[in-house]
């Protein structure tokens, strides 16, 4: 159910660098938003959505479905723009992201559908969520699997680590957690708001298997969920350590949790992804 | 120091059972464990209240549907909603205080909104409790109903606990059951009761007030009438054990039929099955006389129960007093 190539790895960049041009477009409409996490974290969704997760494009609600819980839903732009890519949804209807009374919101939500399997926003939530969902599907005995993606900045709030622990105690192998590492929130750097320079660590240290990754790096990412699949008796986390603004040369590293972005700018950035 | 007994005597599983009284039946524990019984999925989470919510009938019964979170009730909401979207149906327990009060972000964005088929189980309503004002729920009535898709229910004692929680299992959708342990075995022979969430239960009729109680205040109104009927005022008796969505057409039809209510909550005046009953009434446009029994804007204290509700306005007397002041006014405007 997913697509193949003989390449695996280059399609899936020419895949991510493609949503990446859907993320920039989706907010020029609105000269504002989630842009760097965006662009950042695309090569994430892209392995996620094109690779590693079972999905059933002709079923959303397929009951042994893989699922994924963001909870980080702001970043919308490049959510939506991956289930388009990934004919999830029409593309035509990201056109709409943002605009009054889509279901397209910029926090995710369940307006949007089956495919939007919890509604987070208010951060801090969604590992719990999929502890639940790992939990009864262990006793159910279904194969699926379960991903959560949290932000680095995220982790600040102490669900987390009710969630951490409880995941780790009751052997939840069958969920993978993926820390989106940008290293970025509202006040800027979260090294600096947190002090906290290893997430993989803290995990760990909770029972966690614990991989810490170059979350741009593609080969790396399929490599990490592979690995999380070989364990068996604990659940995992890839700390993906991504750069936002990753794939435009002026935006890379500009730390923006709400990016302005003029006409102008997303011409330029387009002009790159495209050359 | 020596001990003055072994270890086992001096073992007390909570706070909230009297132990002075002898084994007291678990009257939702049992309920919940015939109906998980009949449905396998039924599953249980606890956050380290099992003995005090009646679940160690459950975990003893059927432990691979129990789920004990810790003292970590965020993340127990959370996994509810989770286990929820699987296909199951969790009954989640603790004090009404740490399910509605300490997790209401949780509760509104996981259970609420998404209309996840969890079932809020909370002990320890509003005062009846000696363990002071951290886990005294003044709010908890008015925290979820205040919630969309929230359904509130409190049974009246022991006698209704088990419909309640068959209710709240056969409710398609979020239910916050608000419930208070039995500090004593029904007598012999104590018909149980029913609930049926969409219609109040007329317990006493009555024609000069009607007297509108929910949880341990319907004994009190029940008390109270009869201390008012010999004052040759006749008080009707409802037990509304389902506060929202609030039996519109049994309230309107009472007031007007008596043209003075009282409402008797182990509750804040604010929020709670006061505040029901009076939007019901002005939604129909029904304008009688009204006085509310209840905790009166304010936080109370750490001690007996008995005492709390005499001190904070909850007793006999107060609902007494209540009636016969709406009495008079419902007199006056008509």
């Amino acid at each position: 159910m997913t697509p193949e190539a003989a390449n695996p790895v280059a399609s899936l960049e020419e895949q991510a660098r493609i949503i990446r041009t859907h993320v920039i477009r989706m907010v020029a409409r609105h000269g504002q938003g989630y842009v760097q996490q965006g662009l950042g974290a695309a090569d994430l969704f892209t392995a996620l959505y094109f690779h590693e997760m079972r999905l059933d494009e002709s079923d959303p609600e397929w009951v042994e479905r893989d699922r994924l819980i963001m909870s980080t839903s702001h970043n919308s732009a490049l959510f939506h723009a991956t289930l388009a890519q990934r004919g999830l949804i029409p593309v035509d209807d990201l056109a709409t992201y943002c605009v009054d009374g889509s279901r397209l919101e910029i926090n995710t939500s369940e307006r949007l559908g089956p495919l939007v399997e919890a509604t987070c926003g208010s951060l801090g939530q969604g590992l719990s969520v999929a502890v639940g969902m790992a939990l009864s599907a262990r006793r159910r005995q279904l194969p699926s699997r379960f991903y959560v993606v949290l932000g680095d900045g995220e982790l600040q709030e102490g669900q987390v680590w009710e969630a951490a622990f409880t995941a780790a105690h009751w052997g939840l192998a069958n969920l993978c957690l993926i820390v989106d590492d940008n290293n970025m929130q509202v006040e800027g750097s979260s090294r600096d708001v947190s002090g906290m320079t290893s997430p993989g660590d803290q995990f760990a240290a909770f029972g966690w298997n614990a991989l810490d990754i170059d979350g741009n790096d593609m080969t790396a990412l399929l490599a990490a969920f592979d690995g999380a699949r070989e364990v068996k008796d604990k659940p995992t986390v890839i700390n993906a350590r991504t750069l936002v603004g990753k794939g435009v040369d002026f935006l890379e590293g500009q730390l923006s949790h709400n990016l302005i972005l003029p006409p102008d700018a997303a011409e330029r950035a387009l002009a790159y992804l495209e050359a | 120091m020596a001990s003055s007994g072994n270890s086992k005597d001096l073992h007390l599983d909570d706070f909230t059972v009297d132990r002075n009284a002898g084994p007291v039946p678990k009257y939702y524990g049992a309920a919940l464990i015939e109906l998980a019984a009949e449905r396998d999925d039924i599953v249980c989470l606890t956050a380290d209240l099992t003995p005090g919510t009646e679940t160690d009938l459950f975990r003893d019964r059927f432990p691979d549907r129990f789920v004990l979170t810790g003292i970590a009730e965020a993340n127990m909401v959370g996994a509810a909603s989770g286990m929820a979207r699987m296909g199951d149906t969790p009954f989640v327990h603790s004090f009404c205080v740490f399910l509605t009060r300490r997790v209401y972000d949780q509760v509104a964005m996981q259970v609420a909104y998404p209309r996840t088929n969890v079932k809020l189980v909370g002990f320890l309503p509003g005062l009846a409790t000696l363990l002071g004002v951290s886990h005294q729920a003044i709010d908890d009535i008015a925290l979820m109903r205040a919630l969309p898709n929230m359904t509130v229910i409190e049974p009246c004692g022991p006698a209704q606990m088990a419909a309640a929680a068959r209710a709240a299992a056969d409710h398609e959708g979020p239910v916050y059951l608000r419930l208070q342990r039995a500090s004593q075995a029904l007598a012999p022979g104590t018909e149980l009761l029913d609930l049926d969430i969409t219609r109040a239960q007329l317990f006493r009729e009555g024609s000069d007030v009607v007297l509108f109680a929910s949880g341990l205040m319907v004994d009190k109104a029940l008390a109270a009438a009869d201390e008012l009927a010999a004052d040759s005022i006749d008080a009707a008796v409802v037990n509304v054990h389902t506060i929202k969505p609030i039996d519109a057409d049994t309230v309107c039809r009472l007031a007007r039929e008596c043209g003075a209510v009282v409402t008797a909550e182990n509750h804040s005046i604010i929020g709670g099955l006061g505040d029901a009953v009076s939007h019901a009434l002005e939604e129909h446009n029904v304008h009688v006389a009204m006085t509310r029994v209840g905790v009166s804007d304010t936080f109370a204290e750490g001690a007996s129960t008995p005492y709390l509700l005499n001190k904070y306005g909850l007793d006999v007397e107060h609902v007494v007093a209540a009636a016969k002041k709406a009495y008079k006014l419902g007199a006056r405007t008509s």
